[in-house]
């Protein structure tokens, strides 16, 4: 069993004030700023935001069940590139993650690649722990 | 409504056992955070982890729900400090499953009592979109805790 866990302080209302993400368990990151504008408006000012902490989280979930799977496969890769892009919308709520990836791959084509991102997509625990979000999609692509 | 986009990348090298990777936040907030499977399921080593990385999401998500609840009550926070907990377990025959999120909600707020602070935190866990999202899947669990003010028992003693 594995938990993890972060440590947030807030400070004042919700439009005026602002917080921090003081630490995480592993010590790997904070203190980072966050506030409310920062994360609904389009500028982010490079403060992160839940919604980017959830691309992030999805984005190296999918990227490791992925090189599982290719591995497994007896196809282990040796690059992938992977993004997300998660769309908030304030009031409604969290309507989609695109996912995409690029991947250097021997003995692998583009249908067995593509194939294997949507199955890591389906199967990764962040995936599964996050099924509500409406749409969830990847974009594969064999680098050259 | 207006319509936010954030995003990450990730770049990983090797298998699933033996490879790694680095996590980087398109605001630049941080920036190629290392990772890997043994840092992910066992001890973290100094190593961030896609659960680590939610449970900072939550933390953040429930922390401005509250504010924001408290700020439309009239009884904005002093401060609120938040932990949130996310665990992972090996379900047999699922594999490792995102099982529970626990969340400690801990308020400085002036002029509310303690059932109200309890009642204004559950709404703001009900509107929370990581809460909506992982409730569907894992067991949530959030506890308010009202923190003494000492300046308004000095004033109630007073």
């Amino acid at each position: 069993m594995a938990d993890r866990r972060a440590d947030v302080t807030w400070n004042g209302d919700l439009l005026g004030g602002s917080g921090t993400i003081d630490s995480v368990g592993s010590g790997a990151l904070g203190p980072l700023d966050v506030s409310w504008p920062a994360r609904s408006e389009d500028a982010s000012g490079g403060k992160t935001s839940p919604e980017e902490l959830i691309a992030a989280a999805h984005a190296s979930c999918f990227s490791m069940a992925f090189a599982g799977a290719l591995a497994k496969a007896g196809t282990p890769p040796q690059r992938l590139q992977t993004s997300a892009i998660v769309t908030f919308v304030p009031g409604t709520g969290i309507t989609m993650i695109a996912l995409a990836v690029e991947g250097t791959v021997e003995g692998l084509d583009e249908d067995a690649f593509r194939a294997a991102a949507e199955d890591a997509k389906q199967n990764c625990p962040v995936s599964k722990a996050l099924a509500g979000v409406g749409e969830i999609t990847v974009d594969a692509r064999l680098s050259a | 409504m207006p319509r936010i986009e954030r995003s990450a990348h990730v770049t990983w090298e090797g298998t699933l056992a033996r490879g790694a990777g680095h996590i980087s936040a398109d605001t630049g907030a941080f920036a190629e955070l290392p990772f890997s499977l043994p840092s992910r399921v066992g001890n973290p080593d100094g190593k961030t982890s896609p659960e680590e990385l939610l449970a900072a999401a939550h933390a953040g998500c429930l922390t401005t729900g509250v504010a924001g609840e408290l700020s439309r009550a009239g009884t904005p926070p002093e401060v609120l400090t938040v932990t949130a907990r996310i665990v992972m377990d090996e379900v047999e025959g699922k594999g490792h499953v995102i099982v529970a999120s626990e969340v400690d909600v801990h308020g400085r707020v002036s002029g509310i009592d303690e059932a109200e602070f309890a009642r204004l935190v559950e709404i703001a866990d009900e509107g929370c979109p990581f809460s909506i999202l992982i409730k569907a899947t894992a067991s949530v669990t959030v506890r308010p805790h009202l923190d003494s003010n000492e300046e308004s028992v000095g004033e109630t003693y007073g």
